[in-house]
């Protein structure tokens, strides 16, 4: 029924078959949708955030899809700076996954606030000491990139090449791409590690607080490589999934093993790092503090299982997979090593806001808990379906991989 | 140009890009940050003229004084003010949410009312003044004429020296009714004491402030006991960072209270046994020869063992206690050490200015007068009495009396009746009112013997121990008219209503606030003008007396309250001593203490007066310490460790029935010499211990109201989440009782007593004594709204009550309990 | 004396008595009422009601009957510096549209209602817990008309977004202007003193400017008694406490072992 605007010569799914497949992002953007209204409409009230968890299950997921969306500044920078000829073929998913999760985040970010209507006070009366501003600024100018970079892989529709201006707007862009994508991976530099800043500068908090070791917030970089480290990997997984659903080849391997290979290196790097700034909060940050580092997980359900799964399980462990060539050659490996790569850098990103607030400061104080309501959950689950709608719709219906129809020759 | 399709997509997608160029978008978004600065559903409250309006606070018998910040007509804020004598600037946060009542609608009356709905219902409807004065006055009147003016009764919660309570006394006796009941309260049976002791039955007047060691027995100096801007003004003083010499405060209480935490010496004796303590103290005293030699022998009666006029031998306070109440004995009944007991007899017997105050306080209405007595008994062995620092004696305020009563026949014949509860009869000889026997003898009987029972400032059906029965007592009586200005418990019973002013609206008096040692009268006013329809009480029962006619009306002559309330300060002005202004660095506890000789700063009644309206204060900082000789009016004219009037009393009764017979009717379980002395004796629960093993206590906190008016919502803030979460109040249990009953932090269990059974959650914590269940006071109204309404539950509704001996009223402080995991 | 940075002059702050602090209460609801902060049907849900002043309870550990809890009032500290020596209280510095800021003339941390856009990073950031966000809208229903008692001094909040204690800054501005009125440049120590400070019954609460050796707060932080809430932080409080007990001074920083430092022999 929509073949004229498939691309040309894929194979795809019968329209039918790929709207009952998407049935459950429909639900789920329904479910987000009432609970978004609820939020804007009532308040704040409807979730289960309150004055001691002033961030919680929304930032989380805010800051892990950034650091998953970490792929597409990455790759761009890797395809188009440093020249790696290969990554184009896995570019186009980068960017597109990369653009799902910065607008999913904006998005949410939109509601999380209690005046959304007064957003753009953030620009307008912009307060420079702030991290948040940074973030802000560099996420909202990076989102307009990535519009600029989507942009003309939508214009590479069968349909809409049709027309001759908005493919001479196409190939002008393509163009010079390349400006766009070092903008793009200047201002993601910036912002994952403002991202990383933001937890790093709450001096109050010793949880997060990350000064005095080698540099100003220290975590600033931590989270900058962190988020390239597992920003490949889940532009792999990404692809690894959709080749799985479609039951095509989609990507070239040498794409592949380049993005697995440099993540390796990276988180390597980082999780080295991340070793000696631990160690480095324990026996400084942590003293000055007054406090031992057993304090901060004796609470609630936070133990030193996190540390051990964050560091060792999800950070020594895939790093190392990733290492050796002939385990990342491996399919199920390399996939195996993606997860445990991505999920270490999620549970990253959970300690530093959930345990930073949860842990009291005040030795008097108690130690709260915090269950997300129907409604945060709503939210966040609203953005998984909005990325695999797009993601969807968009394989569907653009040339994301160049290499498809090479490799999937119709007999 | 013809508008195709594709032109008028350009020209919207033109247009669109166009209008960005334009300030419009701007002007639009900052328009609507700005609408989210003033939604309409957020007040903005309006501005005015600033006033300040001087006036007290009388939520509770304190009488701190405080200003009204005025908008315009509309009260803003409640501050303390320092030009008053009571409380130099501090109040309390019940004071400080008085507007939350003030201006509450949903809790409040705002016409007078009568009842269409069924009974408790609160359904009511709005009538006029005249109306339901008609009403009443008809009903009274019928009473009167069918003879039975006995038929109406009131429950009085106004204290006993208001002039508010001499009214609505007065009404009944006009309209020849005896049964005049007003609700219990500790200083009952502290002027019991003084009665029996020193001879006047005034309240107790505590120096505090030139005191240097307090020894309270379960008082609550920071829980709102006494007058509590004041005596929280004292701890301050008390403990001044910068203060040379620090007051000792010791507490002796069965929990970490505030006050327990916070005094430098905490005693834990069981709950009960205090009066053992007192007289264990008193031993130790009496040993160590720490006592006031001379004032024993000169000025004190019953000391030493002494022969009566018909040669009988009596036993004296001091064989008593040397046989009875050693330190070992005492450690046997309370559970302290001995050495313990010693230390604190030292402690007390070496200091200055040495305090025992009683006032084992809310929850109880009134306290245990053998332990009242036991615990005066110490401030006489060390001869601090009428001293600076030291518990001083007054006389009555000098107020005037009203113009004599007006009595008709039919009032004449009523007024012989017999009390419904007996007060003052042999059984219960000192006592005026006992309202748990006036709600027994409705219960009793099978007809209610009160035809039309009127309720002022009072809600027996929550602040009662034991609510139910007194919630079934009220619903036989045929007709009940509330004068509340509040929508409380009590008042839901009524089947009509003449709500009263609030404090802020009206003007009243405040007479002796609770443990003052200086004589004191406050005066509020109305600060704004009255919100909603309703009349100051006072005024309303002059109509009403009018509407009756006959003598009754001529026994209330004066045109309106205020006439009477100058007809009483009248006594203050000819008694040529008070002042009415105040210098704040000069504070009365000084004053009174270097001798104030200052010349009353008035010439004429009426400037008096009209300095008291505007100030709202009078007083006087002479005081004659000292001159026991003509202080003690008692028959021995000394201070009795061994009461004459209890004897005299138990001698009289005993000419009708064995002498036996008269103790047991007085409750007393010891022979008649210990009858008439302070002392112990075990409290003989019937209850079985196997199937009720542990004691409930209630116990009242500051920041929740008890008396007068329903808690403000601000309140609300203060409270911890392990004394109330969502709608349930929790019970204090230390953790051994805990473990025993297999409870963790937040279960819920229920508590049974005899008397019922009630749902709440458990806070373990050390501040608890074990086997003891602790229950706060002030939660679990059915009335209101929802700030209060459904919080909590109310300890009153399982309370099992006993009689006090002698004095006939309610034990209520040891209910056996179990506890039932749910 | 070492400089403060940015304060030319006055540094307003506070004192609190421990040992007199009897927890009753009435500062939280003197701040309440003095504020229009608005009450909502279940306050015991601690974690959303708004105190701007909270008190907590403390105890010392111990079995019965050598318990003691103890009461510890904590309004907005209205801290100097960021505890890493930036010139910014931490929740300052973080605050994405410069709603919250330190006055360098009085040295209060001021609150922009109409401002802040409901973040909430500020709360991340104060160690103190001390901000509190507008989860619902003030809480007046029309029927009750609990609105009349409202001051015109202090604006109503609007849902979603910030507040804290102000140090009563509207009474700062009172003073001012009376001063001012009255030709008079400089105000006195009792003009401006806050709600909580008039408040309490037993004079636990003493204000004033901290940098004035006429005002009674520049005598009391001399005390040898006196200390400041996690003083280790560094962030500089002007809310300074005072007790003579070890085991409450104790609760008032993390300390490791041997740290603490004892004033007295006793408790
Ligand atoms: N804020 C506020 N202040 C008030 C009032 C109010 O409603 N609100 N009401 C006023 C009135 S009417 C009154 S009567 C006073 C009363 O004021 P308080 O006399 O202070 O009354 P409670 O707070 O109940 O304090 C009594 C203490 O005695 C303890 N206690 C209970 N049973 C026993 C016992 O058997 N032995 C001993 N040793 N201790 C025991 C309880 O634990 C409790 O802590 O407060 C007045 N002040
Ligand atoms: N649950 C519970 N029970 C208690 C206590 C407790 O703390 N909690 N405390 C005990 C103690 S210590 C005492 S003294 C008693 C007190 O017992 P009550 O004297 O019954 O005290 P309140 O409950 O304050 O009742 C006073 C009522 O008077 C009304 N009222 C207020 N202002 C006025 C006014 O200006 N005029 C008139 N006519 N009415 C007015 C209010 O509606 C209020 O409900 O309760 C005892 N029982
Ligand atoms: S102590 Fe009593 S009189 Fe004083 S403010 Fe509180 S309620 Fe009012
Ligand atoms: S008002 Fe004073 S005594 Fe009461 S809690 Fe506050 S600081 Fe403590
Ligand atoms: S206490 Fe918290 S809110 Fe107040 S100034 Fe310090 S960091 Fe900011
Ligand atoms: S919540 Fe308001 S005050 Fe706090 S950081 Fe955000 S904008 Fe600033
Ligand atoms: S200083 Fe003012 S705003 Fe701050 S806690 Fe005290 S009363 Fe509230
Ligand atoms: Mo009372």
């Amino acid at each position: 029924m929509d073949s004229p605007i498939l691309p040309e010569g894929v194979k795809r799914c019968s329209l039918t078959t790929f709207l009952i497949l998407l049935l459950p992002c429909f639900a789920l953007l329904a479910w987000g949708g009432l609970s978004a209204v609820l939020c804007l409409w009532k308040g704040l009230n409807q979730t289960n955030m309150s004055n001691v968890f002033a961030f919680a299950l929304w930032i989380v997921f805010d800051l892990a899809v950034i650091a998953l969306g970490a792929g597409a500044f990455f790759t761009g920078f890797l395809t188009y700076i440093i020249d790696r000829k290969e990554l184009k073929n896995i570019i186009n998913a980068a960017v597109i996954i990369g653009f799902i999760c910065y607008s999913g985040a904006m998005a949410m970010l939109g509601i999380d606030i209690g005046q959304p209507i007064r957003g753009w006070f953030i620009y307008w009366h912009a307060n420079i000491h702030s991290m948040l501003v940074e973030v802000s600024f560099c996420i909202g100018c990076y989102l307009i990139v990535l519009i600029i970079e989507f942009v003309p892989i939508i214009f590479e529709n069968r349909k809409l090449n049709e027309i001759k201006p908005i493919r001479l707007i196409g190939h002008n862009l393509h163009e010079i791409m390349a400006v766009f994508a070092a903008t793009g991976a200047f201002l993601s530099f910036f912002h994952q590690g403002s991202l990383g800043g933001m937890f790093g500068v709450l001096y109050g908090r010793p949880f997060a607080a990350r000064e005095g070791f080698y540099i100003w917030p220290w975590t600033f970089f931590l989270f900058i490589l962190s988020a390239i480290a597992c920003g490949p990997c889940f532009t792999i997984l990404c692809t690894k999934l959709t080749e799985f659903i479609s039951g095509k080849k989609l990507v070239p391997d040498n794409a592949i093993q380049t993005l697995a290979k440099i993540s390796g290196w990276l988180l390597s790097f980082y999780i080295v790092l991340k070793i000696i700034d631990t160690l480095g909060w324990i026996y400084g940050v942590v003293p000055r503090a007054g406090m031992t580092f057993m304090d901060f997980y004796r609470e609630g359900p936070y133990g030193v299982w996190l540390v051990v799964c964050e560091i060792l399980i999800c950070g020594v462990i895939p790093a190392v997979m990733l290492m050796i060539p002939r385990i990342r050659q491996n399919g199920t490996w390399l996939v195996v090593a993606g997860i445990l790569n991505c999920t270490g850098i999620v549970i990253n990103r959970f300690v530093f806001i959930v345990v930073t607030l949860a842990i009291p400061v005040m030795p008097f104080d108690r130690f709260w808990s915090y269950v997300p309501t129907w409604q945060e959950w709503g939210i966040g689950l609203a953005v998984l379906g909005y990325g695999v709608l797009v993601y969807a719709l968009s394989y569907r219906y653009l040339p994301v991989f160049p290499k498809e129809k090479e490799l999937n020759i119709i007999t | 140009m013809q508008m195709k399709r594709r032109n008028f997509i350009k020209f919207l997608v033109g247009g669109v890009a166009g209008i960005q160029l334009t300030p419009l978008p701007w002007k639009f978004t900052d328009d609507v940050a700005i609408w989210t600065q003033n939604w309409p559903w957020v007040p903005v409250p309006p501005v005015g003229a600033v006033t300040k309006e001087k006036t007290v606070c009388s939520l509770c018998r304190g009488a701190c004084g405080i200003e009204v910040r005025k908008i315009d007509n509309r009260a803003v804020k409640i501050e303390g003010r320092s030009d008053y004598p009571v409380n130099p600037g501090g109040i309390c946060p019940l004071g400080m949410g008085g507007l939350q009542l003030l201006y509450n609608e949903s809790i409040r009356f705002t016409s007078p009312m009568k009842r269409v709905g069924p009974r408790g219902s609160g359904v009511f409807m709005d009538i006029s003044w005249d109306e339901a004065l008609d009403i009443l006055s008809g009903r009274i009147s019928k009473l009167r004429k069918k003879g039975h003016p006995e038929a109406l009764a009131a429950i009085d919660g106004n204290p006993n020296e208001s002039t508010m309570a001499l009214m609505v006394e007065r009404l009944l006796k006009a309209v020849g009714s005896p049964n005049y009941v007003s609700m219990p309260s500790v200083g009952d049976t502290c002027s019991m004491v003084n009665y029996l002791q020193q001879g006047t039955g005034e309240m107790m007047a505590y120096d505090l402030e030139n005191a240097d060691c307090i020894l309270s027995f379960g008082s609550g100096l920071l829980e709102g006991w006494g007058s509590p801007g004041r005596v929280l003004n004292a701890w301050g003083l008390w403990h001044d960072a910068h203060a040379k010499e620090k007051a000792v405060i010791i507490q002796v209480e069965a929990r970490a209270s505030n006050t327990a935490s916070k005094a430098d010496f905490w005693i834990t004796p069981k709950p009960g046994t205090e009066a053992a303590l007192a007289l264990g103290i008193a031993h130790v005293l009496i040993k160590d020869r720490l006592c006031n030699v001379s004032f024993i022998e000169n000025y004190c009666f019953g000391y030493h063992d002494w022969k009566s006029l018909d040669g009988q031998e009596h036993k004296g306070f001091k064989s008593m206690v040397l046989d009875e109440y050693s330190p070992q004995q005492v450690a046997g009944i309370t559970g302290l050490q001995a050495d313990k007991i010693k230390s604190l007899a030292h402690e007390f017997g070496k200091a200055k200015a040495p305090i025992a105050i009683c006032g084992k306080g809310k929850g109880s209405l009134n306290g245990s007068l053998y332990e009242f007595m036991a615990i005066q008994s110490l401030n006489a062995l060390v001869g601090n009495i009428n001293k600076p620092g030291g518990v001083l004696v007054h006389e009555a305020m000098p107020l005037s009396d009203l113009q004599k009563l007006k009595n008709d026949q039919i009032s004449l014949r009523g007024l012989k009746k017999q009390r419904l509860d007996q007060a003052g009869t042999s059984k219960y000889p000192f006592t005026n009112s006992l309202i748990n026997n006036f709600l027994d003898a409705i219960l009793k009987r099978h007809q209610s013997p009160v035809d039309t029972l009127l309720v002022f400032k009072a809600n027996p059906v929550f602040t009662l121990p034991d609510t139910t029965a007194c919630y079934k007592a009220l619903k036989k009586i045929p007709f009940i008219v509330s004068f509340s200005p509040f929508k409380d418990e009590t008042a839901l019973m009524a089947d009509l209503i003449l709500p009263d002013h609030t404090y802020l609206e009206k003007m009243d008096d405040l007479v002796c606030p609770p443990g003052l040692q200086y004589p004191f009268y406050g005066l509020t006013k109305s600060v704004v003008d009255p919100v909603y329809n309703t009349e100051n009480t006072g005024d309303a029962i002059i109509r009403l007396a009018k509407k009756i006619g006959g003598s009754v009306a001529e026994s209330f002559q004066w045109p309106e309250y205020e006439d009477v309330l100058k007809t009483r300060a009248s006594g203050l002005y000819s008694n040529g001593k008070g002042l009415v202004g105040y210098d704040a660095s000069h504070p009365v506890w000084k004053m009174q203490k270097a001798g104030n000789r200052a010349a009353p700063d008035y010439s004429t009644f009426e400037e008096m007066w009209e300095a008291i309206k505007t100030g709202g204060f009078w007083f006087t900082a002479k005081h004659n310490y000292q001159n026991y000789s003509s202080i003690f009016k008692t028959p021995s004219k000394k201070f009795e460790f061994f009461s004459l009037r209890i004897k005299s009393a138990i001698d009289i009764a005993a000419k009708q029935k064995p002498l036996k017979k008269v103790l047991k009717d007085l409750g007393v379980a010891k022979n008649a010499d210990e009858a008439c002395m302070p002392h112990y004796s075990k409290d003989e629960s019937s209850q079985d211990s196997t199937e009720y093993p542990l004691f409930m206590m209630p116990y009242e906190m500051i920041n929740l109201a008890s008396e007068w008016a329903p808690n403000p919502p601000f309140s609300n803030k203060t409270l911890l989440d392990n004394q109330l979460r969502n709608d349930e109040s929790f019970t204090d249990i230390n953790p051994q009782t805990a473990k025993a009953n297999d409870l963790k932090q937040g279960d819920r269990v229920i508590i049974k007593s005899l008397a019922g059974r009630i749902k709440v959650r458990v806070n373990i914590t050390e501040g608890a004594m074990p086997g003891i269940v602790y229950l706060p006071l002030g939660f679990g109204h059915t009335a209101y709204d929802e700030f209060l309404k459904g919080k909590g539950v109310n300890p009153n509704d399982i309370i099992t009550t006993n009689r006090d001996p002698v004095s006939g009223q309610i034990v209520w402080w040891n209910t056996a309990v179990k506890l039932i995991k749910v | 004396m070492k400089k403060d940075h940015g304060h030319v002059g006055k540094k307003y702050g506070m004192v609190i008595d421990l040992d007199k602090c009897t927890g009753c209460g009435t500062c939280m609801t003197a701040c309440a009422a003095e504020n229009n902060v608005s009450v909502r049907k279940d306050e015991s849900d601690k974690e959303r009601s708004i105190t701007w002043i909270q008190l907590y309870q403390i105890s010392n550990g111990k079995k019965f009957p050598d318990t003691r809890y103890s009461y510890f009032p904590r309004p907005c500290m209205h801290c100097d510096e960021d505890g890493r020596g930036g010139h910014h209280p931490s929740c300052v510095s973080v605050c994405v549209a410069s709603a919250t800021k330190l006055d360098p003339h009085t040295g209060i941390v001021s609150q922009i209602y109409t401002r802040c856009i409901g973040c909430r990073y500020c709360q991340a950031a104060c160690p103190f817990d001390a901000r509190y966000f507008n989860w619902w809208d003030a809480y007046f229903p029309k029927e009750k008309g609990l609105e009349r008692y409202l001051s015109p001094d202090v604006s109503p909040r609007m849902r979603g977004v910030i507040e804290k204690c102000s140090f009563c800054h509207h009474r700062l501005m009172r003073a001012k202007n009376q001063a001012y009125a009255e030709g008079r440049r400089e105000i006195e120590e009792h003009e401006y003193i806050t709600a909580c400070t008039e408040a309490c019954p037993v004079q636990a609460i003493t204000f004033g400017d901290l940098n004035n050796p006429k005002h009674k707060v520049h005598e009391l932080i001399q005390l040898p008694t006196a200390f400041r809430l996690l003083e280790r932080l560094n962030t500089k409080p002007k809310v300074y406490y005072l007790s003579t007990k070890d085991w409450v001074r104790r609760l008032a920083d993390n300390y490791r072992p041997g740290e603490f430092k004892r004033l007295s022999k006793g408790s």
